[in-house]
């Protein structure tokens, strides 16, 4: 009897059980997603929200889009209060900062084998921390030299060569500086791509800032020379941020200006004239370019994590890659998938595909830490200061350098 | 005498008791009756004041858990920040500048619109549009006028006046925030002075007349002393409220170029929701709080001096 009580009562347990797994797996699960964009975007983005749905029927995802600033000062109140959405987009730049709200997904890749070598390499290893990843990323791209080729063709210059140096870039920057137009607009992200470009460090061996040393100073100074000196290049105002070298090229008012494969097709719709793409100019070595990107990660405090991970893949998988690339969304951190955006949203752009892949094969890992925001508003808040003249580039420097920490 | 003396002593008592009556039965119906402010400004003012004052001695980062810390933040604040001197610097010239032509400006607008023999509604109404309109909008649109080769810059070079680009340039960029700031500002003082100068009896003015007063003298000995205390109102409001300025900077400059525009509300959201340091912004935010407080305590103790009530 003793037996036979403890057998009815293993049945039962085992059914309910079965009974359970059955049902969590079919149970409909509602995840949010946490995503910057416009307006314009909210299309774009349940587009991709109903791919999960179509693979997986029980899991249905509502994407949750701020702009791109409210976004970063959201996230932190958001997770610091609970509040935060099962599945959060990142960035690379910003990852040091929020690593500690989001999933490690190396154990989830190790469940299903999951291999991250379908993603461009340098893009992974921005979406980590500490060799762990924590997101998989949609879209990825080093900073280019976006230039107008009307107006090279109409100073008779040829146009940028895959590995021209800095020498080349000055001369254009100063032959296209004519009827009160400028060859090249700054902003602030250029002191950080640029000197990196040219071979300089910003970073001690301990990862900590180091800003004034000689070879970022020189070669922060060579990029400020463009603009206070040979005055190639407006003053670009603290507020304003990258608006104005974009507006500026867009208009015509500036013959080139620094940004990324993320604003290249609507750079490339502002334009009235044929826009082509460079890498950034190199320093006396090889070159070398920062890359960076943006992706989505699983929520730490997340209720339902499996389903949230399950969506990420979607989210990041070869159609949405193929949805985001060929609406020139974004260059897809998918290496499978960027002939869309080659063939299909930057077909009318020169250069894309050798510029972008000779990018790639000459990437160099972006160093980041804690303070990573704290510079680029250092950087945006001081710069003008040295390109208006009113300080040195070293003065600038030291100022920046005794705020980091 | 005696009696009356009696009487009103009785009645007195008959007051003070029927009070203290009133005080036991409905003093708890006017509690329940208070209650629902009471829950708000207790939820939502005390407690995250309190908050405030505990997280400044603590190294939060919005993410993770704080750290008490102590005074670290305050000395690193007074001692260490290259920043916080120019910033506080900057908050008090943004204040006493702003202050001063505000009050100016809205007392002359006001005095000019209760001249006027018609039209005195449309021009207030005309004043006070911007105040009713968002700040952000404001400064944005501003700050597309003023931005390098903008329209500001345009009108400059047509009428072939060579100055540099204001918002690049370091005394320039704090004196375009200056002028957004009264554009928005000015109106709400221009109606609060025009509506006291209105309520200055007719008779005073009228009398004064009479005896040979000049309009100066009728302005700086009659309507200026009786709109005084509207004026010190205005004036302590304006005080605070560029103490704490924050939209216009925010969009215009992002306290840059270098420190020229970083003030004290600018500084408390960059340290605390762009660099991540509740707890040091937390730190800021007390100290300006008590610069608000030492200035108005200022300003009402000078106020003596200037500010005349009927009483």
């Amino acid at each position: 009897m003793k037996l036979s009580l403890i057998l009815a009562t293993a049945a039962l347990v085992g059914t309910s059980a079965f009974a359970i797994q059955v049902q969590a797996q079919d149970a409909p699960v509602e995840l949010k997603w946490q995503m910057w964009g416009d307006q314009q975007d909210q299309a774009l983005w349940q587009s991709l929200a109903d791919l999960v749905t179509v693979e997986y029927p029980n899991i249905k995802v509502t994407p949750q889009i701020s702009g791109w600033t409210d976004y970063w000062t959201r996230l932190p109140v958001l997770a610091s209060s609970g509040e935060i959405a099962d599945i959060v987009a990142m960035q690379s730049m910003r990852m040091p900062s929020f690593y500690s709200i989001l999933e490690p997904l190396d154990s989830y890749f190790a469940s299903d084998s999951f291999d991250t070598k379908v993603f461009e390499s340098s893009i992974i290893s921005g979406l980590s921390h500490d060799g762990t990843v924590y997101g998989l990323p949609y879209d990825v791209g080093p900073w280019l030299v976006f230039y107008n080729r009307d107006k090279f063709k109409a100073a008779g210059l040829a146009e940028p060569a895959l590995d021209w140096t800095f020498a080349d870039f000055k001369a254009a920057a100063e032959k296209l500086t004519v009827d009160g137009n400028y060859g090249y607009a700054t902003q602030a992200f250029d002191y950080i791509s640029g000197p990196v470009a040219l071979g300089a460090e910003y970073f001690n061996d301990g990862n900590q800032f180091d800003v004034t040393n000689a070879g970022y100073a020189d070669a922060v100074g060579k990029y400020v020379d463009l603009t206070a000196v040979d005055k190639t290049s407006p003053v670009f105002a603290s507020g304003a941020g990258a608006v104005q070298a974009s507006g500026r090229f867009a208009s015509g008012n500036a013959a080139m200006y620094i940004d990324g494969p993320w604003s290249m097709i609507s750079a490339a719709q502002g334009a009235d004239f044929e826009m082509g793409i460079a890498p950034l100019p190199r320093g006396d070595g090889e070159s070398r370019f920062i890359t960076a990107g943006s992706g989505f990660g699983v929520a730490a405090a997340g209720k339902h994590k499996e389903e949230a991970y399950k969506a990420l893949k979607v989210l990041t998988g070869p159609k949405a890659a193929e949805i985001l690339a060929s609406a020139g969304r974004a260059l897809p951190g998918r290496l499978a998938e960027q002939h869309f955006w080659y063939d299909v949203a930057a077909k009318d752009v020169k250069g894309t595909r050798e510029t972008l892949e000779y990018s790639f094969a000459h990437s160099t890992p972006f160093r980041l830490n804690e303070n990573w925001n704290e510079f680029e508003n250092l950087i945006t808040q001081y710069m003008p200061l040295a390109l208006n003249g009113d300080k040195t580039t070293a003065e600038v420097l030291s100022d920046i350098q005794s705020q980091l920490p | 005498m005696a009696v009356v003396e009696r009487t009103v002593g009785t009645k007195n008592t008959v007051t003070k008791r029927r009070k203290s009556r009133l005080g036991a039965g409905e003093g708890r119906t006017a509690f329940f009756f208070l209650l629902p402010s009471l829950i708000g400004v207790t939820l939502f003012l005390v407690v995250p004041i309190i908050a405030s004052v505990v997280l400044s001695f603590t190294n939060w980062k919005l993410l993770g858990q704080p750290q008490f810390v102590g005074f670290a933040n305050y000395i690193r604040l007074f001692t260490a920040d290259p920043q916080f001197w120019p910033v506080v610097r900057n908050t008090l010239f943004f204040t006493f500048e702003y202050l001063v032509l505000n009050i100016v400006i809205s007392l002359g607008l006001a005095v000019w619109i209760s001249s006027l023999k018609r039209g005195q509604r449309w021009f207030r109404v005309i004043f006070f549009l911007p105040t009713f309109t968002p700040g952000i909008a404001v400064a944005i649109v501003w700050m597309l006028i003023f931005a390098p080769d903008g329209f500001f810059d345009f009108i400059m070079r047509s009428l072939a006046i060579h100055i540099p680009s204001v918002l690049t340039d370091q005394n320039l960029a704090m004196q375009a925030v200056i002028v957004v700031s009264l554009w928005a500002g000015v109106g709400y003082n221009t109606v609060l002075f025009n509506a006291a100068l209105d309520m200055v009896p007719a008779n005073y003015l009228e009398a004064a007349r009479i005896d040979g007063a000049s309009a100066w003298d009728r302005f700086w000995k009659i309507r200026l002393p009786l709109i005084s205390p509207t004026l010190f109102f205005g004036t302590v409001m304006t005080a605070i409220t560029s103490l704490q300025v924050f939209d216009q900077i925010y969009v215009m400059t992002r306290g840059g170029p270098g420190t020229a525009t970083a003030t004290l509300g600018y500084s408390i959201f960059q340290k605390g929701f762009q660099n991540f340091q509740m707890g040091y912004a937390s730190a800021i935010a007390w100290v300006m709080f008590a610069m608000i407080m030492v200035l108005t305590a200022f300003q009402f103790w000078l106020q003596r001096k200037w500010v005349h009530y009927d009483n």
